[in-house]
C-alpha cells in the first residue's frame, strides 16, 4: 500500500515539474531563427490556407532567420487580456470591429502602411476601417485582407421556366427579382400564393432569420440609419445613435411585410440554421448568408443530389453548377412598400440597397518581440499571390484591386460596392458591442408582428410612428448600455 | 533563574523575532525564527512596502504598449497587495507563536526546569500538535485558492474597474460608489428589484419543483408493485448524465419555432407558439421551471431513494395497525425523516436556484425587455450580472452586484438551517 502511494507522489511530482518547465518564455526554434505566433480564423485552418501560407512564408524567409509558426489559439483569444502578459499572437487575423477595439487601448501596433506592396492597390475606405484617432492623431492599426457582406444564396434550377418572359421586364437578362425587392417580394407572393401543399408551407421565396441586423441591416441603413455618428474632425461619436435616423422606420415597415411571406422561423434563428437544408431541398427560394458559408451551402445540395443517386463528386459538381451566390437586391422602395408594381416606379421612387459588412484584415500585437519580422509577414501575407492563394482556397472578397479585378464575377462586385459605399462597414469602436441586443430584439418583434394578428394577439406596430418609436428605443438602449454605468 | 532575565527573554522575543529563544541557548529554535524574521525583512524590502503602496494608489503610471511603457496595472497591483496582507497576517501569527514560546521557555525556566532540546521539542510538537502540521499546507492552499479571489472579489466592488477603465487605463478605490449605483441609479434600481424579487419566485419554486419531484419519483420506483426498478430508474439517470448545455440547447431548439413541438403543432392546422421570444413572459418561465425539474430531479431522486432506504419498515406497520392512512404516513413519517436529512441540501439546492446561469442564459439569452436595463423578464441576478460584467465589463457593478447576492443568500440559507429540525434537533433520529 505504502509502496504504491509512494510512487503516485513521485508520479505527480513528475507531472507537476513537467507541467511547470512547459510555462516558459516565447517559443524559439533555435538562437538564430525568430519564432512569430500567427492567429488565423478557423476556415483558414480547416480548409488548408493557413499552411500554405505558413509554408510560403518560412520558405521565402528561411535565409532571412523568421519563422512563423501557427498561434494554436482559439480564434476569438482576447489579446487584451492574454497579451500583456506574454500570452496573444503576434500577428492576428480579425474583423475590423473586433481588431478596432484592440487599437483602442494600444493593444496593436499602428503601421506605416504606404510601405507595404498592398497599399496602393487597396482602396481608402478599406484603410479606413482600420484608421483611429488618438490624442489628435489618426493612426492605421490593420492592414485588410478581405470583404465580408450577407449575400443572396438560389438555386439556378429553382428560377421559374419563364423567368425571362414574366420576370425579367427590363430585358437585361437578370430576373427582376434579383435586382429589386418589390419583384423579390412578388416574386415570394406568387410562390406563397401558389403553394399547394397541405398545411402550405413546401415553397417560400425570400427567407432570412429577421432578428439579425448583419444578415438584414439593409432594411435601416438603406433608408438613412447609421450606427455612430461622427465627430467635427472625422472621429466616431458614440452617442450620436442612429437607427431611427432618416427614413428607416419606412425600412422597418418593408422588413415587416417581407416578414409576412416567410413563416412564424424568422423571428428567432431558426431559419440561419436550417437555410442550408431548406434551399437544398428546394423549400427555399433563396435565402440570406454570409460568403463564408458557401461551403455548407454547397455540401448540403451535393447530399441531395447523392441522395438521388449522383456520385459524391459528381454531386458536388452538379451543386458548384446550380448553386447561384450573388449581391443582395440592389434596389429598395423609397416609400418602403414592397407591395407595389416596379413597373410603375421611375428611379426617384428607389433607394440604393446599403448592407451591414466588414473588413478582415491583419493586426500585429503591441506585446511582440518581432515588430519588424511581424511586418515582413503582414506584407507577404497581403502580397498578390497571397491573396490570389487566399481567394481561391477560402472563396473570399479581396480587397486588393488587383486580384478583385481579375477575379471579375461576385468578386468584382463586392469590391466595387465596398468602394461605392454599398457597404456599411461596422464602426470599429468598442460600443458597437452594445448594438446587436437592442436591435436583435425589436427586428425579432418586428418580424413577429405579421403573426400576431392570427395568434389572436394585437399587431404592435401598425404605423410609422410606431416604427420610428421603437427605433428610437432601441437608440436610447443603446445609449444607456454604453453610458448609464460610465456616469 | 532569576526573573529579570526570563522577563528579558520574552521581552526580546517580542523585539526581534528568535532573540528569546537564542538568549535562552535554544539555537535552532531561535535561529528559525530569525530566518524567518530576515526572510520577512527581505521582501517587504524588495516587494512588501511598494505591493502595500500599490494597494492603495492602483498604480500611478499608465501603460503605453506603443512607446513600449509598461505602466502600473492596477489589478496585479491590486492581487499583490491582498497576497502581502497575507503574508503580513501569516508572519504576525508567526510573531506571536515565537512570543508564546519565549514566554514558555521563561516560565520552565522560573520552575527550574530544563529546556527540551530541538529535536526532542519538535517530536514533542508534532506528537501533540500533529493536526497542525497535517493542516498548515491545506490552509494555505485554501487561502491562495479560495480565500484570495474571494477578497479580490469584495474588493473589486470598491473599486471602478469595468467599462472603459481596464487595463493599461488606472483603476481607483471609489468606497460605495458600485453599491450606490446599484440601489441609487433609477434605471439599474429598478431592473435590480424587479429581477430580485422573480430570482426569489424562481428559486423556490426551482427547489421545490425539483425536491418534491425527486421524491415522489423515488417513492413511486420504490414501491414494491413496480417491477424493473433498476431499469426505470436509468432514465432519470440519463437525461443527469447528459452535459447540463447540451440539455438546455436541446430544449432551446425544442421550443423555437423552428422545432418538433411547433412542426407538430402547425402540422396540426394551428399557428406555431413563440414560447421563448419577446412577449412569452410567464410562458419562458415555466418552461425554464420545467426544463429546470429535467435536469435537477434525478438528483433529488438518488438521493431520497438513498434515504428512503434507510427508513424503518417497522414505523409504517405501527402506522398501519394504528389506523393511518397512506397520505398520513407520508406526511407524519416519510415527511418529516426524508426533510430533517435533508435540510442542508435543500438549502444548497435553493442557493444553487438562486445562483442558476445556464437555464436562461441558453434557453433565452441575448433578449433586452422593456422596463428593463440589458436584462430581460427570464433573466436571474446571475444573469444580469453576467450580462453586466463580461458582456458589458462593468466588473466593479458585478462584483457589487455578486456581494448583495451573496449577502441575501447566505442570510436566508443561515436563516432556514438554524431554524431547522435539522440544527436543533440533530439527535432525534440517532
Amino acid at each position: 500500500m505504502a509502496k504504491w502511494k509512494k510512487w503516485l507522489a513521485v508520479a505527480l511530482c513528475m507531472g507537476l515539474t513537467v507541467s511547470l518547465t512547459g510555462c516558459g518564455e516565447k517559443q524559439k526554434a533555435s538562437d538564430e531563427t525568430i519564432v512569430i505566433r500567427i492567429l488565423e480564423n478557423d476556415t483558414a485552418k480547416k480548409e488548408g490556407y493557413l499552411d500554405a501560407l505558413l509554408q510560403a512564408f518560412n520558405e521565402a524567409y528561411k535565409d532571412k532567420g523568421i519563422q512563423a509558426v501557427d498561434a494554436n489559439m482559439e480564434e476569438y483569444t482576447d489579446l487584451a487580456a492574454n497579451g500583456p502578459y506574454g500570452y496573444g499572437p503576434d500577428v492576428l487575423y480579425q474583423a475590423n470591429d473586433k481588431l478596432m477595439t484592440y487599437a483602442e487601448d494600444k493593444h496593436i501596433l499602428p503601421i506605416d502602411i504606404e510601405k507595404l506592396d498592398c497599399y496602393a492597390v487597396t482602396p481608402e475606405v478599406a484603410w479606413d476601417a482600420f484608421k483611429i484617432n488618438i490624442d489628435g492623431a489618426t493612426y492605421t492599426c490593420g492592414i485588410p485582407v478581405n470583404i465580408q457582406e450577407p449575400m443572396l444564396f438560389y438555386r439556378l434550377d429553382k428560377l421559374p421556366e419563364d423567368w425571362e418572359t414574366t420576370w425579367d421586364k427590363d430585358n437585361n437578362k437578370v430576373a427582376d427579382f434579383l435586382e429589386n425587392w418589390n419583384d423579390l417580394y412578388a416574386y415570394s407572393k406568387y410562390l406563397r400564393d401558389n403553394d399547394t401543399s397541405q398545411n402550405k408551407n413546401a415553397q417560400y421565396g425570400f427567407m432570412s432569420s429577421m432578428n439579425n441586423l448583419y444578415l438584414n441591416g439593409e432594411f435601416l441603413l438603406s433608408y438613412g440609419a447609421y450606427v455612430f455618428g461622427s465627430n467635427s474632425d472625422g472621429t466616431l461619436n458614440a452617442a450620436d445613435i442612429g437607427f431611427s435616423a432618416g427614413d428607416s422606420a419606412k425600412g422597418l415597415m418593408a422588413m415587416k411585410q417581407m416578414a409576412a411571406l416567410m413563416n412564424e422561423g424568422c423571428i428567432d434563428d431558426t431559419i440561419t440554421m436550417n437555410r442550408y437544408e431548406k434551399l437544398a431541398d428546394g423549400t427555399y427560394f433563396c435565402a440570406v448568408s454570409t460568403p463564408d458559408t458557401y461551403s455548407l451551402f454547397i455540401e448540403k445540395l451535393a447530399l441531395t443530389y447523392e441522395s438521388e443517386g449522383l456520385t459524391a463528386k459528381a454531386a458536388e459538381e452538379k451543386a458548384k453548377q446550380n448553386l447561384m451566390m450573388v449581391e443582395l437586391p440592389g434596389k429598395l422602395p423609397a416609400d418602403g412598400d414592397l407591395t407595389k408594381d416596379s413597373a410603375s416606379m421611375s428611379d426617384s421612387d428607389w433607394v440604393d440597397t446599403v448592407v451591414m459588412g466588414g473588413v478582415n484584415g491583419y493586426g500585429i500585437s503591441s506585446y511582440t518581440k518581432y515588430r519588424d519580422a511581424c511586418l515582413e509577414f503582414v506584407n507577404f501575407a497581403t502580397s498578390y499571390e497571397m491573396i490570389q492563394t487566399r481567394m481561391n482556397l477560402l472563396g473570399i472578397a479581396p480587397t486588393r484591386s488587383d486580384v478583385a479585378s481579375e477575379s471579375g464575377g461576385v468578386t468584382d462586385m463586392i469590391f466595387s460596392s465596398l468602394a461605392e459605399g454599398r457597404i456599411y462597414l461596422m464602426p470599429s469602436i468598442k460600443a458597437v458591442d452594445q448594438i446587436w441586443v437592442p436591435t436583435h430584439t425589436l427586428m425579432g418583434d418586428v418580424a413577429k408582428d405579421p403573426y400576431r394578428k392570427a395568434a389572436g394577439e394585437t399587431e404592435k406596430y401598425t404605423s410609422l410612428d410606431d416604427m420610428l418609436a421603437a427605433l428610437k428605443k432601441v437608440d436610447k438602449d443603446i445609449y444607456d448600455a454604453v453610458f448609464t454605468l460610465k456616469k | 533563574m532569576n526573573k529579570n532575565k526570563s522577563s528579558y527573554i520574552v521581552f526580546a522575543s517580542r523585539v526581534l523575532m528568535g532573540a528569546g529563544q537564542l538568549l535562552s541557548k535554544q539555537w535552532i529554535k531561535g535561529m528559525l525564527y530569525l530566518t524567518l524574521f530576515g526572510a520577512y525583512l527581505v521582501y517587504m524590502v524588495f516587494a512588501g512596502v511598494k505591493d502595500m503602496i500599490g494597494f492603495f494608489t492602483l498604480g500611478t503610471v499608465k501603460g503605453d504598449a506603443w512607446l513600449g511603457i509598461q505602466g502600473d496595472d492596477s489589478i496585479i497591483m491590486l492581487l499583490r497587495g491582498i497576497l502581502m496582507f497575507f503574508i503580513t497576517g501569516m508572519f504576525v501569527m508567526v510573531h506571536l507563536s515565537n512570543v508564546r514560546d519565549a514566554k514558555m521557555t521563561a516560565s520552565r525556566l522560573n520552575a527550574g526546569k530544563e529546556l527540551p532540546g530541538f529535536l526532542q521539542a519538535v517530536k514533542t510538537y508534532v506528537d501533540k500538535k500533529f493536526y497542525v502540521i497535517a493542516l498548515v499546507l491545506p490552509v494555505i492552499g485554501v487561502l491562495v485558492f479560495n480565500v484570495l479571489p474571494i477578497v479580490f472579489m469584495i474588493l473589486i466592488a470598491f473599486t471602478n474597474y469595468g467599462g472603459d477603465i481596464v487595463p493599461p487605463e488606472l483603476v481607483d478605490w471609489i468606497g460605495l460608489g458600485n453599491f450606490k449605483t446599484v440601489l441609487g441609479l433609477t434605471e439599474i434600481k429598478g431592473t435590480f428589484f424587479k429581477i430580485l424579487g422573480w430570482n426569489f419566485v424562481w428559486a423556490m419554486v426551482a427547489t421545490a419543483v425539483n425536491y418534491f419531484g425527486g421524491l415522489g419519483l423515488a417513492l413511486l420506483l420504490n414501491k414494491k408493485c413496480v417491477k424493473g426498478k433498476a431499469f426505470w430508474r436509468m432514465f432519470p439517470i440519463l437525461a443527469y448524465a447528459v452535459p447540463g448545455f447540451i440539455t438546455l440547447l436541446g430544449f432551446k431548439f425544442m421550443f423555437s419555432y423552428g422545432g418538433p413541438i411547433n412542426y407538430y403543432i402547425t402540422m396540426q392546422g394551428h399557428h406555431a407558439i413563440g414560447f421563448l421570444d419577446i412577449d412569452a413572459g410567464w410562458t419562458a418561465r415555466i418552461i425554464g421551471i420545467a426544463v429546470n425539474a429535467w435536469i435537477t430531479i434525478p438528483t433529488s431522486m438518488l438521493l431520497a431513494t438513498g434515504i428512503l432506504s434507510n427508513m424503518n419498515a417497522d414505523l409504517y406497520d405501527a402506522a398501519s395497525i394504528d389506523g393511518a392512512t397512506k397520505w398520513k404516513q407520508f406526511t407524519k413519517i416519510t415527511l418529516p425523516f426524508v426533510i430533517f436529512s435533508t435540510t442542508p441540501v435543500l438549502i444548497s439546492s435553493f442557493t444553487g436556484n438562486f445562483n442558476n446561469f445556464g437555464i436562461f442564459y441558453f434557453l433565452r439569452g441575448g433578449l433586452y425587455n422593456e422596463g428593463y436595463f440589458l436584462a430581460s423578464d427570464t433573466d436571474l441576478l446571475i444573469n444580469w450580472l453576467y450580462n453586466l460584467s463580461i458582456d458589458n465589463n462593468y466588473y466593479g457593478i458585478g462584483a457589487a452586484i455578486s456581494l448583495i447576492i451573496f449577502i441575501i443568500t447566505s442570510i436566508f440559507s443561515l436563516q432556514v438551517y438554524v431554524r431547522s429540525d435539522a440544527y436543533k434537533k440533530e439527535d432525534t433520529y440517532r
